[in-house]
This record gives C-alpha cells, structure tokens and sequence, in this order.
C-alpha cells in the first residue's frame, strides 16, 4: 500500500496536515509565519508528518489563472480522480471549477497583467516509505521496521534516540522529537490500517490529491494521469520516485509524486540514494586504512627491536 | 533517597517520557507543544540571497535534509575512541612483538585503552540519555548500520582493555597473565576497528560532506586515531627504551594524518560546494587549525632530539590538532546538511545515486537486496528525460 500524491490537484487547503496532527494527537507547531510564502509548516518533523510545500513561481502552468487574465480558471486540466476506496471528492465545486459563464476575457489591468505570469505549485509532502529505507537499514536498534503493508515504522516503544535514522534520510523527513530524544515521523497511519481503514491524510483530501491504495495501481493511475495531463497542455508533468528504474537510490518510493517541475523547486532531492548502497566503498577503505594502521605499529615494534 | 538516575529522569530533561504512552494514547500522544524559541526548530529560516545562486531552483532556500542531532559528545568521542583504540593496537604490537624494556609502554597503552574505552561508553550514553539506551543498541546485529556494528566493537573492546588492564594492575599469576596478554591482542584487534568504524558511520549518511568523503573518513580517523594516541604518550611519556618506538609510530601517524587531510580535501572537493564548510566559516578556520597543529606536532618531534620539553609541544600540538579535526569534520557536516545546494549540487552532478548504479551494478545483490534490478542506462539526472 502507498500514497500517490498528485500535486496538479493540491490546492493548499492543509487539510491533510491538520487531520494527520488530529488522529495522532501530535501538538501543533506554534504560530509562527515564516515570512516567505503561504507556507507556515516549512518542513517535515517529529511533530509534523505532513507538510504542503507552497511554490510560488514566476512562469505559467496551463491551467492555473483567474478569469481576470483571460484565462479561464481550472481550465477543466484538472479532470478530478476518482481516489481508490474512498468516495468522490468531497466538493461539490471540483467538477465545475471553472467559471465557463464567463465568455469574452475581462480586460487587464496592471496587477492583472502581472499576475499573468505566475503560478502556484502546492504538493503535500510526507515519508516517502521508500522501498530501500536510509532509515531502516541505519537503525542500529531494530526499532524502524517494515510493516506487512510496505511501509516503514519507527517502533516508539524501541526507539533509542541515538538520531542516526535522522542523518540517513536522503529526504529529510524524520526528525527527533524535541522532548523525548526519540526520532518520529509519518507511520502511515499503520493503526488506521490495521482497522482497515485508509490513512487520515488521504481520507481528509477534498480534492484526491493525496490518493491511497495498493502500489500498483497507483503506478497505472499516475502514469495515466501523467499522460492526461501532457496532452492537456502540461509538457512539464512527471513523475518523482514511481518505481526503482526512476529512482535507483531508493528502489522506488511508496509515497510517490506527481511534479509539475524539477524536485529541487519542491525541495525534493534530484537523484537520492540510500547511504547505504555506497557504503561498501567506506568499509573497504576503512580495511585499508587498518591494515595500514597495523602494519605501521608492527614495523615499528620490530625496527625498535632490530636496533635494541 | 533517590538514585542520581532516578533523580535525572524525573528532572524531564526530555528524555524519559514513558514509552507505553506511544500504544496507549496515540502515535504521538503526550508531545508537548514545541517551545518555539528552543532547539532546532530555529533553523527554519531563509538563507541569505547569493549572487552564485542564481537562477538554481531550490525551496526558497529552505534546508533540505534534517541537521544532525549530535551534540559535542559524538566528535568528542571520535577522538577518545581513536585514542583508546590505537593505544591497543600499539600495546598489543609491543606486547606481541616488543623488544624487552618496553614493559612501560605496554602497561600504559594497556591503560589508556581500558580508561579510553569507558570514556568513549560515557560519552555514548551521554548522547543517549540513559544507560539502558546503550544496552537498547546490543538487542540486534545488523551489518548494515554502522552504529549497531560499532557497538558491538566497542563492547568487545571494552571487555578486552579491562580485561587487559586488570591484568597488567593486579599481582596476578602467570597464568592469568597469559589471559591478560591474549585479552590485550583481542583488545588491538578490536582497537583497528574502533579507529576506524566512526568514519563509516557518519559516512553512512544523506549529510553531502560525509558521504561525498566516504572513502577517505575512515582512513583519515584511522591515522588520526594513531596520530592522537602518540601525542598523548609524548605529553606522559613512559619512560624506558621505548622511546623510539612511541617516535617512529608518531612521525607514521603525523605523516598519514596530513596526507589523508589532503586526500579528504580532494574527493569532497569534486563538487565544489559540498566542499565550501572546509574552506570557510568556524568549521574551515578548525579544519585549517587542524593541519596546522598536526604540521607544527610533526615538526617539533623531528626536531626534538630528545629533548623533554620540546616532545611535550609536540604532544600538546599533535593532541590539539587531533581535536580540531574531528570538530571540524563534524561542524562542516553540519553546515552541508544545512545546505540545500550541496545536496543538489552532488546529485545533479551525478555523485547520488548514479555513480553507484553506474559503477557496482552488482553491490546490492551482494547486499542481500532482493529484485530491482538497476536501469541499463540510468537516466536520473532530469526527471523530465526519465519519462520521455
């Protein structure tokens, strides 16, 4: 099971943030803005497990505008998805965004003019779970494991606090908490699924942004819906970590994205790779290096014997 | 009465709050609000605007990987460990191998091991909380995590320089004495180890200095590991005709140390800005202290000719130096975490997973991963060309 997280139909609203915050009774952050961007969050953390990353950008992306530019809003690019074993989209809105009463372009005034060029990006960030996990294989107590839905769960019960699993995400994601010393992050709602229910976040998503289901068909949904979105005008449209092709660092992602641009504008990581996987290199270095080290502290020993 | 453990988890230094809670009442039930003008949480601002930025996408600057939570005790056990674990190694040649009269120098290497090794186990538990924590660490074996393996060394290691110690301490048999000698060689194979493991693990990270500096880390702690543990035997020096011994084994270690600084400064110098922490800032004023007190150590012991005073400078420096090295090695890494474009830097450059994927098609099948084969031709660098 996984997340398929399509950023063309995020629209910023937090809900996912806020139902994650409420099933896992985690504390809020403070109130605090940032100052950069509608984005108060920042990151992912031991208190936040999901986190809407807002772009604002300077380029226009088909589909996004408001009336007053002429272009028509929604544009109907953003045919809504139905989400896998939930109901229909939660707003009776999304499948008539679009204001297509209005006919003849309204003439454009200044802000008008500038606001022609931009354009929003919003994707709601969360563990990737990926198929080879950083944290997973640094973990040096067995508290992170794989669950029997594929994703990876940090054991609160065993966790040590010794912050490895911190350093060995290649994403960023877990995060220590900052009153225990125990590193937390998002557990896939493992109890929601276990009473077969689907994750908080996904659940809460008015516009099946976040959608949930087994991992193959996601792959099938977004690669069609990649396709979808190309022929409707938007060349930009990818994929991010769908599968171990695209992503050899971490043998694919079970929370994977759909982007509307490169990974580094979403702080997204361009090619991550697992510690891991390079770290035969620092072993056999390391065995060089003492060997050395050996060797050298011998040929003293016996060059002081030899002159004694 | 309470014990000073009991008295330290009730204080709530942050570090005891009960592990049922986590099952009982919600993933992350009882986590207090986080104070905003405390911790980490401070680290979420905006990087300063820099004219060779421009135009390279990032999240408004935002840093893209967590700051590694160590504190002071981890660097502080990179040194105490390389000490400890090369005075075994030393001890146990000289024991092994030694000509006679250099009975002090195995006796002091012994010592030093044993003492360094409960430092190095303080200082870990230090970093954790509590002792039950480091116990936590020994419930599996798992090659893959460094941390878990350097555990387990360090254990092995510890019950060997005791058992060593003790037997060079206590008025004991000969028989005993024969352990004592055979413990102080499991001690020195341990000891090659413990040297050399603290580089593997902090290269085992997402952190871009680490992991673009993987292969000369350990190495480089190695011989640094030597370099210290001879500056300590020249500030106490034992004193009987082991003095070349102790001489020769510093001007090895001195030498590698400074080569492998060079070494390090080339392969995290390939990209550019992985490599910017070594060159500026606090952690590039202790990387260059660093050589610098390792350069000044090797030349007062050259020019020493026995003179006592001169080989305590040597000591002090070569100490001193030891010291900043590792601190600069682990502020730099800090500050590369913190750096989005390092990151991105490293992997557009194709230093993530690609070269990886390009070079050991067969590594991960030696790792035990099952399926996912790696691509013929990786094209990871644009994911916009991935997906034609």
């Amino acid at each position: 099971m996984g997340f398929f997280t399509d950023s063309t139909l995020c629209i910023g609203c937090k809900a996912c943030e806020v139902a994650c915050k409420q099933w896992n009774q985690l504390p809020d952050d403070g109130f605090r803005l940032t100052g950069m961007s509608y984005d108060n969050t920042g990151h992912l953390g031991a208190s936040t497990w999901r986190h809407v990353a807002f772009v604002e950008r300077e380029s226009p992306l088909p589909g996004q505008g408001s009336p007053r530019d002429g272009v028509e809003a929604g544009a109907r690019a953003f045919e809504p998805l139905r989400p896998l074993g939930q109901a229909g989209t939660t707003s009776p809105l999304a499948d008539d965004v679009s204001p297509s009463h209005i006919e003849t372009p309204v003439a454009l005034g200044p802000t008008a003019q500038a606001m022609g060029k931009f354009s929003w990006l919003m994707l709601s960030d969360v563990c990737k779970h990926c198929e080879r996990a950083g944290c997973l294989e640094a973990c040096p107590t067995g508290a992170i494991i794989r669950t029997e839905f594929g994703s990876v769960y940090v054991q609160p019960d065993v966790c040590n606090g010794c912050g490895y699993c911190v350093s060995a995400c290649p994403f960023g994601v877990v995060d220590r908490r900052a009153d225990d010393g125990r590193a937390w992050k998002c557990t896939l709602c493992y109890d929601r699924l276990e009473g077969g229910m689907v994750p908080a976040c996904a659940k809460a998503c008015p516009t099946a942004s976040i959608q949930f289901g087994p991992i193959d068909e996601l792959r099938e949904r977004a690669a069609h819906r990649v396709e979808q979105l190309r022929a409707r005008g938007v060349p930009q449209a990818r994929l991010y970590g769908e599968s171990a092709a695209s992503q050899p660092g971490t043998a694919g992602l079970r929370a994977f994205f759909l982007l509307c641009d490169e990974p580094e504008v979403y702080n997204l990581p361009p090619d991550p790779v697992v510690p891991t996987k390079k770290i035969a290199d620092s072993w056999w270095a390391m065995a060089a290096g003492i060997a050395g080290l050996g060797l050298a502290a011998v040929g003293v020993v016996l060059s002081a014997r030899r002159a004694a | 009465m309470k014990t000073l453990l009991e008295r330290r988890e009730a204080a709530r230094d942050g570090r005891n709050v009960d592990p049922g809670l986590g099952t009982l009442a919600g993933e992350g039930a009882e986590q207090r609000v986080r104070r905003l003008d405390a911790g980490h949480s401070e680290r979420r601002v905006m990087a300063p605007p820099e004219p060779e930025l421009e135009g390279r996408p990032s999240y408004y600057g935002m840093p893209l990987l967590k700051e590694p939570v160590w504190k002071w005790f981890i660097p502080a056990y990179f040194y105490v460990g390389g000490v400890s674990g090369a005075s075994a190694v030393l001890g146990a040649a000289s024991d092994l191998l030694g000509p006679r009269g250099t009975r002090a120098l195995s006796r002091r290497c012994r010592l030093t091991a044993a003492a360094g090794a409960g430092a190095s186990a303080a200082l870990l538990i230090a970093d954790l909380g509590r002792p039950a924590r480091f116990l936590n660490m020994l419930r599996v074996f798992r090659p893959t995590s460094p941390m878990n393996v350097g555990t387990w060394i360090l254990s092995g290691f510890g019950a060997a320089t005791a058992a060593a110690a003790g037997a060079a301490l206590l008025p004991v048999g000969p028989g005993a004495r024969r352990a004592g000698d055979a413990a102080a060689a499991v001690a020195g194979l341990c000891g090659l180890g413990l040297t050399g493991y603290t580089g593997v693990l902090i290269a085992n990270t997402a952190v871009p200095l680490w992991q673009g500096t993987r292969r000369a880390l350990p190495v480089l702690f190695s011989c640094s590991g030597a370099a210290a543990a001879t500056a300590l035997l020249e500030l106490f020096p034992p004193g009987d005709r082991s003095e070349p011994v102790v001489r020769r084994f510093g001007v090895l270690a001195n030498v590698s140390e400074l080569v492998m600084t060079g070494v390090l400064e080339a392969e995290a110098g390939v990209v550019p800005r992985v490599a910017r922490p070594l060159r500026t800032g606090i952690s590039g004023a202790l990387w260059r202290a660093g050589q610098a007190l390792s350069l000044a150590s090797l030349a007062l012991t050259l020019g020493s000719r026995g003179r006592r005073s001169l080989r305590r400078a040597a000591g002090l420096c070569g100490t001193a130096g030891s010291l900043a090295l590792r601190f600069a090695i682990y502020q730099a890494g800090r500050r590369s975490a913190l750096d989005p474009h390092a990151s991105f830097e490293q992997q557009r450059r194709g230093r993530g997973a690609a070269d990886v994927v390009r070079a050991q098609p067969g590594l991960d099948r030696a790792l035990g991963e099952k399926g996912a084969e790696p691509p013929a031709t990786p094209t990871l660098h644009d994911p916009g060309l991935a997906h034609p």
